[in-house]
């Protein structure tokens, strides 16, 4: 990459979860740099989702450490976890369906808004934050449907309208869950042409959930591989594509 | 709203304002009480129709608002309009508490949460004896002319300006309120309450905020009503009152500030009408909110508003 | 009086208390653990159920006659309410439920009063349970003692009925996921009459069961309809052993409150839920938030 192999900009470690007896997350140790794209991948179950809600405080870590630029954020509420600079997509698509794309992209920016509590200064804090909100939008080639109510965007649209409203918040890392999930073949391979485009111009931090293989190994520099709560394996595609205990887990815990 | 329906709003204000010259005095009392009534609806609507709180106990506001200002007006000699602003300020105090403690849950146990709180303070009212006079109420409440021994207000026209002033006043600070950034976050709350969370809101702060600011609203409008009416007793505060203002703003079109306004015009009307005609009015009352479920969800000013627009689209793609 | 016999006879008191209570919270809380309705209409049915049950008895001459068809009646009345009007606003949302059950009880509490008009009418017990026993050398009326026992016989067949029997079975799956339910075959609607059916019919027996005790009056709906929602959101909405529980609760804080505490017995109901909902925002047997 492009820094320094010290600076990791998002760094777990022996991050562990546990829900009684089940473990979804064993001893979790990985480091992000900046501008790279590293996918997780693994079969159902491996604690991909876990991951993510760990880092971005929905769900407390039973143990370990998560460090985000160089500053400890195990424990702090989501809310300030994604006002440092980390936001997310969801699995299951989650927009307001009744604001237009661009009032939802609006609404996402103007909460990293500094002023946005101060009373009087609505105008101002619409501009600024609809100016972001226009940039994320062109990012992702949704200029042209931005004035449709989100619930009646194609489901292609309304994932790409997720990361845009991600990209909008200014984030240091876009933390994506699975973004072609739910999709045909066909929309599959649109928005991921348009994902990396913008991957490509935009040489964002980004941590993604993915199962289509096809889908990571086009987007992803780096991958790691979860298995039952563990990292089996962490290194770039090829690598990880040739090591015997991924096939193994792939084909002895396939779903 | 949109920008067409403008001066609509200014024409209905102007009227109202010279209703008093052509009204006869029975006739100005009804209205008087269907616009402290429409304020208490409209300051509901934050809740419940832009951020989707559904208060089960909007009663406690009015209470509070009408024994807060009526206590005021009986024993400490006070002047209406701080009495009534007083009271509303007290009231938006109260439900900063009220608001703390009921968001702590959602949904369905958030609307049992208000209840809780506006039967809590029904019990009060009636073993609170000292203050409240207990089952009687307060009663014999002044219109204490002020401040600076200003009296225009008490008289019973003056009095029907005041009250269209704080419903003007209300409605305008409402109107901005939703077209804020701050109304933009009670939106996404209704819509989504989890992304609006993902997105890195705190919400609870906002539900909190738009509590307190609905509260004092119709704390406000409870506070009018005890000097109006001369009295405040333990019905402000019961939950029947809640369960009414709730359907005012559903009859007349919840998220828009207007319909409510509108639906406790109508539930008034209704009230009054039918109780002349027959004395089995409450049934047909109910028959009718059950019919505009089923046939008009949307409401009073949703219906209006949906023949203008359905007209103009007719008319811009007609020859 | 002596401490021991006045305690026996206030705990026998708040049992029979509770078990009214527990008949008005089941039913609102089998209600809305199936369909997520809060039924506003339901201290109407319990009012209903008094009066249908007045006249009944007087028709009759039979208070045990009454007693099984009266809930039947309002049960039935229920079941065609959900048929004919529920039934077409399950895709909308919560405050439609509201509104609509709202309007059922102001529809319901008007044609009572039009009906039997605005006095309370006694409603003798049957002379079988008229008299007084002695507990502990306590004078105390039988009638009480056989709401307990009631109370008991119902609790342990509804939870049969919910355990063991078919439609028991169809209603606990329906509760857990009725898209599910619906496709495994299970005909989501009739499930749905039934137990809005059911859990009016069970309103209307709490109600004709306390007639005899606080007589029938256009009154009883208002007040009884926030005890019943105190009580399924102290148990947790939905469900069966909370709505025991919480009717328990509450009937002990009434009558234990009413004695020692009379100016505050009404505020420490509340105070009680409060406190709950502060530590469990979903009851105490709750699942939600």
């Amino acid at each position: 990459m492009h820094r320094a192999p010290d600076v990791a900009l998002l760094d777990l470690d022996g991050v562990t979860r546990r829900y009684g007896a089940l473990v979804a997350l064993d001893q979790v140790a990985m480091r992000v740099e900046e501008g790279e794209v590293r996918a997780v991948i693994g079969p159902n179950g491996a604690g991909k989702t876990t991951l993510f809600n760990v880092i971005t405080g929905t769900v407390k870590p039973t143990a370990g450490l998560i460090r985000f630029a160089d500053q400890a954020i195990t424990g702090l509420p989501s809310h300030q976890i994604c006002r440092l600079g980390i936001s997310r997509t969801f699995q299951i698509t989650a927009l307001f369906p009744e604001m237009s794309a661009r009032e939802n992209a609006r609404l996402a920016a103007q909460a990293r808004h500094p002023r946005r509590w101060q009373p009087f200064a609505g105008a101002r804090i619409f501009k600024e934050a609809q100016a972001l909100a226009d940039a994320a939008l062109e990012q992702l080639g949704l200029s042209g449907i931005a004035d449709r109510p989100a619930g009646l965007l194609s489901h292609g649209d309304q994932r790409l309208l997720e990361v845009a409203m991600a990209m909008a918040q200014q984030p240091r890392v876009l933390l994506l869950d699975e973004p072609t999930q739910g999709l045909s073949v066909e929309e599959t391979a649109q928005a991921v042409d348009t994902l990396a485009r913008f991957l490509q111009a935009s040489r964002m931090t980004v941590l993604l959930v993915e199962h289509d293989m096809e889908v990571v190994f086009r987007l992803a520099h780096r991958i790691t591989v979860l298995h039952r709560g563990a990292v089996i394996a962490d290194g770039a595609p090829d690598e990880v594509k040739a090591d015997a205990r991924v096939q193994d887990a792939y084909l002895g815990g396939l779903d | 709203m949109s920008a067409a329906l403008r001066p609509l709003l200014i024409v209905v204000v102007l009227v109202l304002a010279l209703a008093p010259f052509g009204l006869p005095p029975f006739a100005m009392t009804l209205l008087t009480e269907a616009l402290i009534l429409g304020l208490f609806a409209m300051s509901l609507d934050l809740m419940f129709g832009y951020t989707r709180l559904v208060s089960f106990g909007h009663a406690a506001a009015y209470g509070l608002g009408a024994y807060a200002s009526g206590w005021l007006l009986l024993h400490t000699g006070m002047p209406l309009l701080f009495a009534v602003f007083g009271a509303a300020l007290l009231t938006g105090v109260v439900a900063i508490g009220i608001g703390w403690m009921c968001t702590l849950a959602t949904g369905v146990s958030f609307s049992m949460l208000t209840l809780a709180f506006a039967q809590l303070l029904y019990a009060i009212s009636f073993k609170w004896t000292s203050v409240t006079g207990g089952s009687d109420g307060l009663a014999g409440i002044p219109r204490t002319p002020g401040p600076f021994g200003f009296a225009a207000l008490t008289s019973k026209i003056g009095f029907y300006y005041l009250v269209l002033a704080c419903l003007v006043g209300a409605f305008l600070l409402c109107f901005a309120l939703v077209r804020s950034p701050f109304g933009a976050v009670l939106r996404g709350i209704r819509e989504n309450e989890a992304k609006t969370i993902a997105l890195g809101y705190n919400t609870r702060l906002y539900k909190i905020a738009v509590v307190a600011v609905a509260y004092a609203l119709g704390g406000l409008a409870g506070a009018l009503y005890a000097p109006f009416a001369g009295f405040a007793n333990t019905e402000l505060l019961f939950w029947l009152l809640s369960g009414q203002v709730l359907i005012m703003v559903i009859v007349g079109g919840s998220g828009t500030l207007v319909g409510p306004i509108l639906g406790a015009a109508f539930f008034m009307l209704m009230e009054h009408q039918l109780s002349s005609w027959t004395e089995a009015w409450a049934l047909y009352f109910g028959l009718i909110f059950i019919a505009f479920v089923l046939f008009a969800p949307q409401g009073i000013w949703g219906l209006a508003t949906g023949r203008l627009q359905m007209g103009r689209l007719r008319r811009a793609s007609g020859p | 009086m002596s401490t021991v016999a006045f305690l026996l006879t206030q705990v026998v008191n708040a049992l029979s208390q509770s078990a009214l209570l527990f008949f008005l919270g089941v039913g609102l809380t089998l209600i809305f653990g199936l369909m997520r309705i809060v039924n506003f209409a339901h201290g109407a049915l319990y009012m209903l159920g008094a009066f249908v049950g007045y006249s009944l008895s007087h028709w009759s001459g039979n208070f045990w006659i009454a007693l099984v068809v009266a809930p039947v009646l309002v049960g039935l009345f229920g079941a065609a309410f959900e048929f004919t009007i529920l039934r077409r606003l399950y895709r909308r949302d919560a405050p439609a439920f509201l509104m609509v059950t709202f309007g059922l009880a102001l529809v319901v509490g008007e044609a009572v009063r039009l009906t039997w008009g605005s006095d309370a009418l006694q409603v003798p017990a049957p002379p079988l349970l008229a008299d007084v026993i002695f507990l502990l050398d306590e004078p105390f009326p039988l009638y009480r003692l056989f709401l307990v026992a009631t109370g008991i016989v119902v609790a342990v067949a509804i939870w049969q009925f919910l355990e063991r029997s078919r439609l028991g079975l169809l209603i606990r799956a329906t509760s857990q996921n009725a898209d599910m339910a619906s496709a495994l075959g299970v005909d989501v609607k009739r499930v749905r009459s039934s137990v809005f059916g059911i859990g009016c019919g069970l309103a209307a027996l709490g109600g004709m069961l306390a007639a005899p005790l606080v007589t029938a009056s256009n009154g009883m709906a208002a007040t009884v309809i926030i005890d019943a929602f105190v009580i399924v959101i102290i148990g947790g909405m939905g469900s069966f052993l909370g709505s025991l529980i919480g009717a328990l609760l509450v009937g002990f804080v009434q009558v234990f409150g009413n004695y020692y505490l009379p100016d505050l017995a009404l505020a420490f109901m509340y105070l009680v839920m409060l406190a709950i909902l502060m530590v469990r925002p979903g009851g105490l047997l709750g699942k939600e938030a």
